[in-house]
């Protein structure tokens, strides 16, 4: 019979009258010990040996229970000290005399009626006369213990472990003897079969791979480590968002993260003294302003500003000046890409109908923390078509969110300078079922559209790439998901979506 | 966003609806107000875009409220008494802000409730339409307190009129607006109880200190006289001789700003809140004096509140094609009336037009299109059904996108861990603790080594650690090695990502380009494994690779070099220098790698 080095040598080293346990077979035979133990089982399985179980249990001194040992338990030592003060004492002199400190003192007390040492009653300690402390089975067992005998009692046992003075362990020993077909096996010749531990090229070469023995690897242990090359968790939301985008029919736009005010504000009819427009809000460049822009864009525009559009239409009563337009700052919006894209200034002029998206940074002057970030990823996206309702928005919105697992949009009346109608809007959150805000949308107005020389409807939305990720990562500190500050453990564990 | 504070009990009694508090939630929900909390006192905070500024205190909200429910329909128009008063605007005013409104609203019943509401809304208006007082400014006092006299010399004292009297004078009333040197005259400002100058109110007065530099510039500050003294400092603070409190029944109002039309229109939206209050509204006569800078579109003289309505049209065929239902003409007409609007229609020959008449208070109708807006808020947005636009386009990604996305791909496969770092950095991380000089501007960069570039500044930025963007995106995958030396190693970290710098031939002065970057940071990195990643992503592209010898302050001498992609000089890659890396307490080598993305187009 051939088996493995480990099988032939624990069946020889065991025994078919003496049941031996399987850690004195391993250090008999050098084998690890859960090496011994599969091949035992292995063993087992081929009827060679039998495997015998047991429970053993064992206990040991918690370091309470050391100090009760060395200097007695509060209960015993209170009463010799009431003993020895003459059967009944004052609390406070007992506690004294017996040297109980902090603690000891409820213990003793807890313990002292329990075990028959006498009574505490309105301050007065006695000792019972035929009580005898020498006897106490709990300090006799702690001694037994340290001294590493076998404390039969379990009742004993439990109350000490109770009072956190023992630890009590299980263990399984378990035990092998050689069966009749061991013994015979034995008899009639055990080799050990060769056993190797990595299919080398030679072994393969020279078909030698078909006389040896794999030694076994135990498959279920964990492997080291890998950090594998991933992507961003926000880059792929960021990758998801422009799939569904695309999906849905929108061409991506491209262009520049420092831009003139022209493009960033005044094309959006923002007032020039709007609060966003203010120092603080904004991240003014210290560069000269920009070189060239549209001429006959940048008149209209101011026109809309002055004056307003159409007939009817009105102005701000705000200051305009040319030189703000043309001032250099980081975009405050994705929507300038917008207003580059709609002019004709970034590509050909357009025609209805178009649907245009980006996946950019935009930059806030805010108070970095765990859900702002100076930096973040908008999302933008605008239709352009003849005629288009605040019905078609709303099925616009929702069939992008529903992708991401968001439902029951809810369309809050909202306020921009650039849209009217405009909505914020609001969905429920897939885990937590909380209602919250997860962008802003709405019509261009026509003192956008009209300068920048169309002639149909826009509809245009954006939110935060983040806050999007945040909802379906549940990440909770922002910095984590983004940026410099990243931590590699966040990255590297974070679950891949899709 | 504005935030307006309701107390539910007064809305209860403004709009005569009986309804709780989460009912009101959902009503105002659908006219825009979104409920944020609850402030310290019980009241309920609405925040709102900041169109419908009438609705900055619990009148306006009341009033909203009633033309949802339907207990007030079409325009309302305050009745005005004459004026009695006149403010005359002297040529000493600065010309930095030289127009100046008001209103007196008599029998007003302002109680506690109601002082804190108008309180409320001034500092609302003033953060909004007034631009943190630099555009607006208001003033309310106590009118029982002010004596006029006209400033003029022929004019006669009428110092001997009291207050009580007032009202019966036959007589006009007069107050000035007019410039005061700082150190030029005294009064007790509010919270104080002694007199000080203005200029010692900016100096010392909490409240001074916080608008002072409104007006400490000027040679000459605002100041509002009666008869009896400077009683108001605009915009900085009042007199304590016109302080209003709860059993103040006359009020005068005075706004000074820098635009007439917006001074006016807070006016308004005060005049009709304090209406709502039982106040009977009386005109006040603004004359600006010769010499005086007056407001072109309406002359030097003018009466004040200006309560006329506008009027604008507007298609029946724009409502339905923007709200996307049909609608009957008179259900349109009912909307309107339904927002406090008025509408009359005509059937053209082609097209039905409505005429709406617009309240004096609505500042934030500039074209027919806010009409359209107010019908859908009316009718109901949620009331609308979705629908799918029925428009055919072609999706597709921007080529560099598509770029970015494949080198990305290549680097991943490559075992690197994709980061995406902050593009703002400091001056300190961008060069100095990676030991390059900054180039100055419109230096020839030829011979600069990569990272070298001038800066696109941040103008008077906040954080000291973001202050331009970044040169180079090497110094940002440091970083995040420096930030995690608790973790474990290898750390192979890449980025494509942008950078920028200062160019004044650039359109937009700010060159702006993307970077492959990559450090390799583990116990064994050397060049050679920086070197053989760049090279696999080069043969990924088909793109033919050289590394010539090159120096480079951030990387190790002779352990570097230029990276050479079909012939151009791209990029850079070598050894980290040890100051480098000992400077952010590394204790691994790392390799690195950085160039232009456009080599691999």
């Amino acid at each position: 019979m051939r088996l493995p080095q480990a099988q032939v040598a624990l069946l020889e080293a065991a025994s078919a009258t003496d049941a031996r346990p399987i850690e004195q077979l391993a250090d008999q035979t050098d084998l690890k010990p859960e090496a011994a133990t599969r091949a035992a089982f292995d063993l087992r399985d081929e009827g060679l040996v039998a495997v015998e179980e047991r429970v053993e249990e064992s206990a040991r001194l918690t370091d309470e229970g050391e100090t009760y040992r060395d200097e007695g338990l509060p209960e015993v030592r209170l009463f010799r000290a009431a003993r020895e003060a003459g059967g009944t004492v004052g609390m406070g002199e007992a506690v004294g005399a017996a040297g109980l400190e902090g603690p000891e003192v409820d213990i003793a007390l807890a313990n002292y009626a329990r075990k028959g040492y006498g009574v505490v009653n309105s301050g007065e300690v006695s000792a019972d006369a035929d009580a005898d402390p020498d006897a106490d089975t709990e300090a006799a067992a702690l001694a037994a213990l340290a001294t590493g005998d076998a404390v039969d009692d379990d009742d004993v046992l439990d109350r000490l472990e109770s009072r956190g003075l023992v630890e009590l362990d299980e263990r399984t020993v378990r035990s092998v003897a050689l069966t009749d077909e061991g013994v015979t096996a034995l008899m009639e010749g055990v080799e050990a079969a060769e056993t190797v531990d990595r299919l080398t090229p030679e072994l393969l070469t020279s078909g030698e791979w078909k006389d040896v023995e794999f030694a076994e690897y135990n498959v279920e242990a964990d492997a080291p480590a890998v950090e594998g090359g991933r992507e961003h968790v926000l880059r792929g939301m960021s990758e998801r968002v422009k799939d569904v985008l695309v999906g849905m029919g929108f061409q991506e736009m491209d262009g520049p993260h420092a831009d003139a005010d022209f493009w960033i504000n005044d094309c959006l009819f923002m007032p020039q003294d709007h609060p966003a427009r203010t120092h603080w809000d904004r991240f003014a460049l210290d560069v000269p302003p920009v070189a060239d822009l549209p001429e006959a864009l940048v008149d209209r525009v101011e026109d809309a500003h002055r004056d307003g559009v159409g007939e009817d239409g009105d102005g701000y009563h705000s200051p305009w000046s040319e030189d703000f337009a043309r001032a250099i700052a980081l975009r405050g919006h994705t929507t300038s890409l917008s207003m580059r894209y709609l002019s004709g200034y970034a590509d050909a002029d357009l025609e209805p109908p178009q649907r245009y998206f980006s996946v950019q940074k935009a930059y806030r002057n805010d108070t970095l923390d765990a859900t702002h970030l100076l930096e973040f990823y908008q999302i933008e996206g605008w239709v352009m078509a003849e005629d288009l309702s605040v019905r078609d928005l709303m099925g616009t919105f929702e069939e992008f969110y529903r992708q991401f697992g968001i439902e029951e949009i809810r369309f809050k009346p909202h306020y921009n300078p650039y849209t009217e109608p405009s909505f914020e809007l609001f969905g429920e959150h897939p885990e937590t079922g909380e209602e919250i805000e997860i962008g802003n949308s709405g019509m261009f107005r026509d003192e956008v559209l009209e300068p920048l020389g169309i002639d149909c409807d826009v509809m245009a939305w954006g939110l935060a790439l983040e806050r999007l990720a945040m909802l379906t990562t549940g990440a909770e500190d922002i910095r984590d998901l983004h940026g410099t500050l990243a931590d590699l453990e966040f990255l590297r564990n974070a679950e891949v979506t899709y | 966003m504005p935030v307006v504070d309701i107390d539910t009990d007064e809305l209860r009694g403004l709009t005569g609806e009986d309804k709780s508090d989460e009912e009101f939630k959902e009503d105002l929900f659908a006219l825009g107000l979104e409920y944020e909390g609850d402030t310290d006192d019980g009241l309920l905070q609405f925040e709102f875009g900041p169109d419908r500024l009438d609705r900055l205190s619990v009148e306006g909200v009341a009033r909203s409220l009633r033309y949802q429910y339907g207990a007030d329909r079409g325009v309302y128009v305050p009745n005005v008494n004459d004026a009695d008063w006149t403010i005359e605007v002297d040529p000493s005013v600065p010309e930095e802000r030289p127009y100046v409104t008001g209103a007196i609203v008599r029998g007003v019943e302002l109680g506690e409730s109601g002082l804190e509401s108008l309180i409320q809304l001034q500092e609302k208006l003033h953060a909004t339409m007034g631009r943190g007082r630099a555009k607006g400014a208001i003033g309310v006092h106590d009118l029982t307190m002010l004596k006029g006299q006209a400033l003029t010399e022929e004019s006669e004292p009428s110092g001997t009129i009291d207050a009580a009297t007032a009202d019966l004078a036959a007589t006009e009333k007069t107050i000035t607006y007019r410039g005061v040197d700082p150190e030029g005259d005294r009064f007790v400002p509010l919270d104080a109880n002694a007199e000080l100058t203005p200029a010692e109110v900016l100096a010392e007065h909490e409240t001074g200190e916080t608008y002072a530099d409104l007006v400490e510039d000027l040679d000459r500050y605002p100041a509002i006289y009666d008869e009896l003294g400077l009683f108001s400092f605009p915009p900085v603070i009042n007199g304590k001789r016109t302080e209003v409190d709860t059993d103040s029944r006359d009020l005068f109002i005075e706004l000074t700003g820098t635009d007439q039309w917006t001074i006016d229109k807070m006016c308004v939206v005060l005049c009709y809140a304090l209406s709502a209050r039982g106040g009977t509204v009386e005109e006040v006569q603004i004359d600006y004096a010769d010499g005086a800078t007056y407001p072109d579109e309406y002359g030097p003289e003018l009466i004040r509140p200006d309560l006329d309505t506008d009027e604008k049209s507007v298609t029946h065929d724009r409502i339905e094609t923007m709200l996307g239902v049909e609608l009957e003409r008179e259900a349109v007409v009912d909307l309107f009336e339904r927002s406090g609007l008025d509408a009359a229609y005509s059937l053209g020959e082609e097209e039905t037009v409505y005429d709406v008449e617009i309240p004096p208070y609505r500042v934030d109708v500039l074209h027919p299109l806010d009409l359209v807006d107010d019908v859908g808020r009316a009718y109901g947005f949620n009331e609308l059904e979705p629908t799918y636009p029925d428009i055919g386009t072609i999706g597709g990604r921007h080529e560099r996108s598509r770029l970015e996305r494949a080198v990305r791909t290549s680097l991943i496969g490559l075992g690197f861990e994709d980061m995406l770092n902050f593009h703002m950095t400091s001056a300190g991380e961008n060069y100095d603790r990676m030991r390059i000089d900054e180039r100055d501007t419109g230096a020839d960069l030829a011979d600069a080594p990569l990272g070298a570039e001038p800066r696109a500044e941040i103008t008077s930025p906040y954080s000291e650690d973001y202050t331009q963007l970044r040169t180079w995106a090497l110094p940002s995958l440091v970083q995040v090695l420096e930030n995690n030396t608790h973790r474990s190693y290898p750390q192979d970290l890449a980025e494509v990502g942008f950078v920028a710098h200062r160019d004044d031939d650039v359109n937009t002065r700010v060159a702006e380009d993307r970077r492959v970057a990559g450090v390799l940071a583990r116990t064994d990195a050397t060049y050679e494994d920086a070197k053989a990643r760049l090279q696999a992503v080069c043969d990924d592209f088909d793109a033919d690779l050289e590394t010539p010898a090159t120096e480079h302050p951030s990387f190790l001498d002779g352990r570097v070099a230029d990276v050479v992609v079909d012939g151009d000089s791209v990029g850079v890659v070598g050894e980290l220098h040890p100051e480098v890396l000992v400077d952010r307490d590394m204790e691994v080598p790392v390799a690195a790698f950085e160039f232009s993305l456009s080599a691999l187009e």
